[in-house]
């Protein structure tokens, strides 16, 4: 025994190397099956804590790429959304219309009044026809400099200009709502005017169909008004307002929601504050609206003006 | 400071490192992609007068942990614990005294003058690299693949273990350089 025990201090480096190799070799088989890694990996919860610590602060070097990213994706979902959005297809379809044979008629009976039986049948290739009647386009933007304390008008710069094929007169939206229109541009950039300024929006209940247009009252960022809404409307607070999609704002974009309701006894009619659904102090990527029919739409209305 | 404190700060450190930089940086400089190690820089740097029971007990743990980071099972463990069964015999090669007179002393281009540490640092890399590449690829099929792969890793796992040394010695070596 005392033999055995000085053989094993002899080679006691020896036997601690092998077990610590064989344990080695243990781990190594059992995390390269496909039974579970159990301990040694990384969803163990110190390595996993430290593993989630790095990422909390690293995952911020990311940041932009990823928004820009983002961004990008959305405007194209935005674009194929509003692609769809704005058409009408149809088919040609044939029926038959029912025809009274009163001959056959007997007074007695119900059964046979119907000559012919009622068939609908569809043309062999029935054309698709297609109707557009809007046809819009996205180009992402980041802010660059945003103002909401002026008293007149209130300017937002963004990062694209003509190069991107933006121009004055361009509506511009969010993702939650109407931004403003585009006024002013350069090469590289573009300056906006938008909804906290003199310009006016035509806009429309969501519920009631009753439109009406959009105006700023100087002093909050949050808040536009609308007057002249019938006061027969049952309105309710938290009402969505939409766009009209007359004028170069795609139609049904959110402005914001009911926020007062206030009736105006001079004249008999509501006027309503709106909270708008876009954030203005925290505004950082907008969507600048291409639409890709206004010149044909202008043109066409330009000549009811020399008529009249 | 003290010693104990010392390898418990530098082996925080050499973990950190690796797992937050190098292993992010997957290096595809002439060949497939890898990574270099220095963690293994701990086990070098361990106090001389360690014995060899208590250095292989070391180098597991320390394999383990990065085993742990990288999902490797134990495959680091294995390469650590070959590393620090030959680490006395390759100092005793190299240290002109015999290794229990050097009391507390870290082995480092302090003592050793930069030649011989490096010998001394390239060896156990090598073996680490070695064991590594072996059990990582598991194959010989393309013994060629596995030669570049080892030689790579190597080759940049001792660059960085000299910029290492270079950044966090207090006085590199005044004696050789005066």
């Amino acid at each position: 025994m005392r033999k055995f025990l000085l053989l094993i201090r002899r080679f006691w480096t020896l036997i601690l190397f092998i077990t610590l190799e064989v344990i080695s070799i243990y781990f190594i088989a059992k995390s390269r099956s496909t039974q579970g890694i159990d301990v040694i990996n990384s969803a163990n919860a110190t390595v996993a804590y430290f593993y989630q610590k790095e990422q909390n602060i690293v995952s911020y070097f990311n940041l932009k790429r990823v928004n820009t990213e983002l961004l990008n994706e959305n405007t194209a979902l935005r674009n194929q959304l509003f692609y769809r959005q704005s058409v009408d297809t149809f088919k040609t379809v044939s029926a038959k219309i029912p025809v009274f044979d009163y001959s056959k008629i007997d007074r007695n009976q119900d059964s046979n009044i119907l000559a012919q039986p009622v068939t609908m049948t569809i043309a062999e290739n029935p054309p698709l026809k297609v109707v557009r009647y809007a046809e819009y386009e996205f180009i992402p933007a980041r802010v660059i400099n945003n103002s909401i304390s002026n008293d007149r008008i209130n300017f937002i710069t963004i990062n694209q200009g003509s190069e991107a094929g933006i121009k004055p007169g361009m509506s511009v939206v969010s993702s939650v709502g109407i931004v403003g229109r585009v006024e002013h541009v350069s090469k590289h950039f573009a300056t906006i005017a938008s909804v906290l300024s003199n310009r006016k929006v035509s806009a429309r209940l969501k519920l009631h169909e009753a439109y009406g247009q959009i105006t700023w009252v100087p002093g909050h960022p949050d808040f536009v008004q609308m007057d002249d809404i019938a006061i027969t409307l049952p309105i309710k607070l938290r009402d969505s307002v939409l766009t009209t999609g007359f004028a170069s704002f795609p139609a049904n974009i959110p402005v914001g929601t009911v926020s007062r309701i206030d009736t105006v006894k001079s004249n008999n009619t509501l006027s309503l504050q709106i909270r708008l659904a876009t954030n203005f102090r925290t505004l950082a990527f907008v969507y600048v609206v291409v639409d890709g029919m206004e010149a044909e739409k202008e043109k066409l209305e330009k000549k009811n003006q020399s008529a009249r | 400071m003290s010693i104990y404190l010392r390898n418990i700060i530098r082996f925080a450190l050499l973990i950190l490192i690796q797992v937050l930089l190098l292993n992010r940086i997957p290096l595809n400089w002439w060949a497939p992609p890898y990574i270099a190690f220095v963690y293994p820089l701990f086990i070098l740097l361990l106090p001389i007068s360690t014995s060899t029971n208590f250095l292989m007990v070391f180098a597991f743990f320390t394999g383990l942990t990065m085993d742990a980071f990288m999902n490797t099972g134990g495959i680091h463990a294995m390469a650590c614990v070959a590393m620090a069964i030959s680490r006395k015999r390759v100092l005793a090669f190299l240290l002109p005294q015999r290794l229990s007179e050097y009391q507390n002393a870290t082995p480092g281009p302090k003592i050793m003058s930069w030649g011989s540490f490096l010998t001394y640092a390239a060896i156990l890399m090598l073996l680490h690299n070695l064991i590594y590449t072996l059990i990582e690829v598991w194959t010989l099929q393309s013994f060629w693949y596995f030669v570049v792969k080892t030689g790579i890793t190597f080759l940049t796992s001792m660059l960085f273990v000299v910029i290492y040394l270079l950044l966090f010695t207090k006085s590199v070596n005044r004696k050789t350089f005066d």
